[in-house]
């Protein structure tokens, strides 16, 4: 404590240097703001930064009954294995295929729906369509893969529908054929999480200036005109800056979705890196090999969104970063 | 000290508390738990008043598969804490075993007792019991006598694990077979006049000639045979072959003289699945079989429009029961022996073997308790304590006739079917982990209602009674050939394959293949089958499905080595 007491007054001098952006005096003056972060920062410590030290079980044979110094090290032994197994390119495309496919859909059918519900006046209708649409998002993946499995069987809702439209004479089995899986886990991903996408659209469309709108309607212009050139530029920031952290996260297609769904005639083009990692790793107890799954999806991420970040910036748009 | 320093402490002092407060959040749970134990311990001590055997003792058990906790005042779990002094906890499985075990191992969080499992082993938490139970426990050692080495790990030559099923005293005969078979409905049987089926080609002949006169059951469309492959009951698709050319179930391999080989590519089972690719051809194979669930599987059994399928009788038994309570008895099921042809000897049924790799294990972190543990096992494997277990109570869940044979009367039938009454008065999922007497007790009765051949007898519906005269036999397992002597090294699907080896690596390989090709070549238009079954052998073929054999093969002669009563 005296070392801190000394130092406190050493620092006390330069006080007035326009060049020390931290001392005491600011510190006190902002002492709330410092205890408010004492927790989160403790958080990121414990949950973000010391778990980093297991990334030690990747280069490790690691047994868990073993202490840190008995493990066995095997550098890139894990590594290998992953990226030399024959199924490895295919689980990649995979989670890519997939994960892009959300990412558009998902993308693009919220920001439809927040314009639609956009010009909806009522705000009676507004909310029911809102509600309705977002609720999906709080049932679980095991729910929704057994609402998907049951309207998608022979005797399903969807193949009832298709049959007496006429449009299909035998029921498609959709679970069984490989080309239609990855369609299955977009439309999937849409029922559930459309709605709930909407809402950050929303309130960035509340908050652009009415003027711009009244503007517009002086200027002669149509509904979908205001559309083009109000709305979408107005709330163009906060799609860039959603799209740059989903673009971070393109090696999560999801897991829940493809293992129920997935079966032995669609696993061509069902199954995705977690649940790679899950059978060869976890399942196997081999965990440094689940290990070495997981830094490779967290390199790619970062990278991922490093390079967003900077496309970003060269096009002079909003960054995260 | 001026009074910006003050303040300044003052303010350390805040952050350095809070700071702690979160981190003891990490670290309170164990002084919670332990305090909570200590309190219970002194309950246990109170209530404990004619234990003499085994001290006060409150144990913690973690059960490893889905269940439901009995109720406070449960009958069995009462009177053992009054008479052996010992309240058990249990936690059982919620979700998935591998996570749940991956979390215990990565903290060490080990209840006082722990159902088998080979990651558990492989993460050191168990404690070596055989001289423990030398020392402490004679009736276990007694009971476990014959078995003794079988119980040792292959690996380093310890006893973590006490079987809870296998160690038999005396012959074995029972009334149930659980195993696996290919099983039909009895309305198919009673239809065609109760004939005697012995292969699978008069087996399908009869589903298809049932299926054109009943297009639809109840309504819905017939479905004539089901194979059910999901997650890890794999075995509707993968293991029949062994079976059909008179083996028993080893698993993924057939052990001939003691040398054991893969048969998933071989022609005995390329012959299996060109019979079901026909089949489908005829429309006989639900169209959904391969992309349906456990539970989708379980509904389409349980609305009785299923004809048959090759699958393990417990694994479709709740759907059985509810076809039961629905009164749909000629939809239950008879499981036949099926083989290729006549003259090979069908060999489904076996005698039962140590079940290794189940039952319970002692902890690392129960250490300290252990002896008291095996000292309350030692009491429970004792006859008295045995009828406890299994039957109840002697007057309130079974009767005693006049000849001294234990028998139940209707309502206590109904009473043992009834799974909120048991969760009352049964300690079953205690019960069901621990050694356990099987066969005759010394009065002659059987340790099992089950297997007492008068109380399955009269325990029998009308319908049964008529179905089993009609072909002469006395209960369903006598559709199979008797069990002959099971070699010393059998069953070979217990060998523990050892986590993260390149054996295991390479089983799952082939069970991903199995389980990619085999429904491909099931639903192909039989001119393509030829094509899809030697992309699968080549596949099956680029594995090192020599260190997969290998490993078994060694473990096979290490049993031969070690088991054998010299």
């Amino acid at each position: 404590m005296d070392e801190t007491l000394t130092k406190k007054s050493a620092f006390r001098k330069p006080k007035k240097a326009k060049k020390q952006p931290i001392t005491w005096s600011l510190i006190k003056d902002q002492k709330q703001l410092i205890f408010m972060s004492v927790p989160l920062l403790a958080y990121i410590i414990l949950f973000a930064y010391v778990p980093i030290w297991g990334w030690t079980m990747a280069f490790q044979d690691y047994k868990p009954a073993l202490d840190f110094g008995d493990q066995k090290w095997v550098g890139f032994k894990h590594f290998k294995f992953l990226f030399q197994d024959d199924n490895f390119l295919r689980v990649l495309r995979n989670t890519l295929g997939m994960s892009i496919i959300n990412l558009i859909l998902g993308f693009v059918t919220a920001i439809i729906l927040a314009l639609l519900l956009n010009e909806i006046k009522k705000i009676f209708w507004k909310r029911t369509v809102q509600t309705i649409s977002y609720l999906p998002h709080f049932l679980s993946w095991i729910i929704v893969t057994g609402i998907v499995a049951t309207s998608l069987a022979s005797d399903g809702i969807i193949n009832d529908l298709l049959m007496k439209l006429h449009l299909i004479k035998e029921p498609i089995l959709w679970l069984s054929e490989g080309k239609y899986f990855w369609g299955v886990v977009g439309a999937s991903h849409v029922w559930k999480e459309v709605g709930w996408n909407t809402i950050i659209y929303l309130a960035a469309m509340a908050s652009i200036d009415p003027a711009l709108y009244e503007a517009a309607d002086i200027d002669g212009a149509s509904r979908y005109s205001k559309m083009r050139h109000v709305t979408l530029p107005g709330i163009k920031p906060t799609i860039v800056i959603l799209l740059i952290m989903q673009v971070g996260h393109i090696l999560e297609a999801g897991f829940e979705i493809q293992y129920l769904l997935g079966n032995g005639l669609v696993v061509d083009w069902a199954e995705t890196i977690d649940i790679f990692v899950l059978k060869y790793g976890i399942a196997q107890g081999n965990y440094s090999m689940a290990t070495a799954g997981g830094i490779f999806k967290t390199v790619v991420s970062v990278t991922m969104l490093l390079i967003a970040n900077w496309t970003a910036k060269r096009l002079g748009e909003e960054r995260l970063l | 000290m001026g009074g910006k320093s003050k303040s300044i402490f003052r303010l350390s002092m805040i952050m350095l508390l809070s700071l702690s407060v979160i981190l003891s959040g990490c670290g309170g749970n164990n002084n919670a738990a332990n305090s909570g134990s200590g309190n219970n311990g002194k309950q246990a001590e109170s209530g404990n008043n004619t234990g003499d055997k085994v001290e006060p003792l409150e144990i913690t058990a973690f059960i490893g598969e889905a269940g439901q906790q009995p109720t406070p005042d449960n009958k069995i779990y009462k009177k053992i804490k009054d008479e052996l002094g010992v309240t058990i906890k249990m936690e059982f499985l919620a979700g998935d075993i591998n996570q749940k075990l991956g979390v215990m191992i990565a903290g060490s969080d080990y209840p006082d007792i722990m159902t088998a499992n080979t990651k558990l082993t492989a993460a050191g938490a168990f404690i070596p019991l055989e001289d423990l139970i030398e020392e402490h426990a004679p009736n276990l050692k007694k009971h476990y006598e014959k078995y003794w080495n079988m119980m040792k790990d292959p690996n380093d030559g310890h006893i973590y694990i006490l079987p809870n099923y296998g160690a038999y005293n005396g012959e074995v005969s029972t009334t149930w077979y659980s195993g696996p078979a290919f099983w039909v409905q009895k309305a198919v049987l009673e239809d065609a006049g109760y004939p005697q089926v012995k292969t699978l080609d008069e087996y399908f002949d009869l589903i298809a000639k049932y299926k054109e006169k009943y297009p639809t059951i109840d309504g819905s469309p017939t479905i004539g045979f089901e194979i059910l492959n999901y997650d890890w009951r794999n075995w509707g698709l993968f293991n029949a072959p062994q079976h059909l050319i008179g083996q028993p179930n080893d698993g993924g391999v057939v052990v001939k003289d003691g040398k054991a080989e893969i048969f998933a590519d071989k022609d005995s089972a390329k012959q299996y699945y060109q019979k079901l690719n026909e089949v489908n051809a005829q429309g006989l194979v639900d169209k959904e079989t391969f992309t349906q669930n456990y539970d989708q599987y379980l509904a389409k059994i349980s609305s009785g429009t299923v004809l048959g399928m090759f699958d393990q009788h417990w694994n479709f038994q709740t759907a059985e029961d509810a076809l039961t309570t629905q009164q749909k008895l000629e939809r239950t099921y008879v499981g036949l022996p099926l083989v290729y042809d006549k003259n090979t000897k069908d060999h489904y049924l076996d005698r039962p073997a140590l079940n290794l790799n189940n039952g319970f294990g002692i902890s690392v972190n129960g250490k300290d308790k252990a002896v008291q543990i095996l000292k309350m096992w030692d009491r429970m494997i004792q006859e008295d304590w045995q009828k406890v277990l299994s039957w109840g109570i002697e007057g309130e869940d079974y009767i005693v006739n006049e000849e001294s044979r234990f028998m139940k009367t209707q309502e206590q039938r109904d009473d043992f079917t009834d799974a909120t009454w048991k969760l009352a008065n049964k300690a079953d999922a205690f019960y069901k982990f621990s050694p356990k007497m099987q066969g005759y007790f010394e009065d002659g009765n059987a340790t099992d209602a089950a297997a007492q051949p008068e109380e399955y007898k009269a325990g029998l519906k009308e319908y049964d009674k008529k179905f089993l005269e009609a072909y002469g036999y006395n209960s369903y397992v006598d559709f199979f050939s008797p069990a002959p002597e099971n070699p010393i090294y059998y069953p070979a699907w217990s060998v523990d394959l050892v986590e993260g080896s390149e054996a295991k690596i390479v089983n799952t390989k082939q069970n991903d293949l199995s389980t990619k090709y085999l429904p491909k070549a099931i639903l192909a238009k039989p001119t393509e089958f030829e094509a899809v079954w030697s992309d699968y052998a080549k596949e099956i073929g680029k594995l090192n499905i020599k260190a997969y054999e290998d490993r078994i093969n060694e473990v096979l002669q290490w049993r031969i080595d070690t088991w054998t009563v010299k």
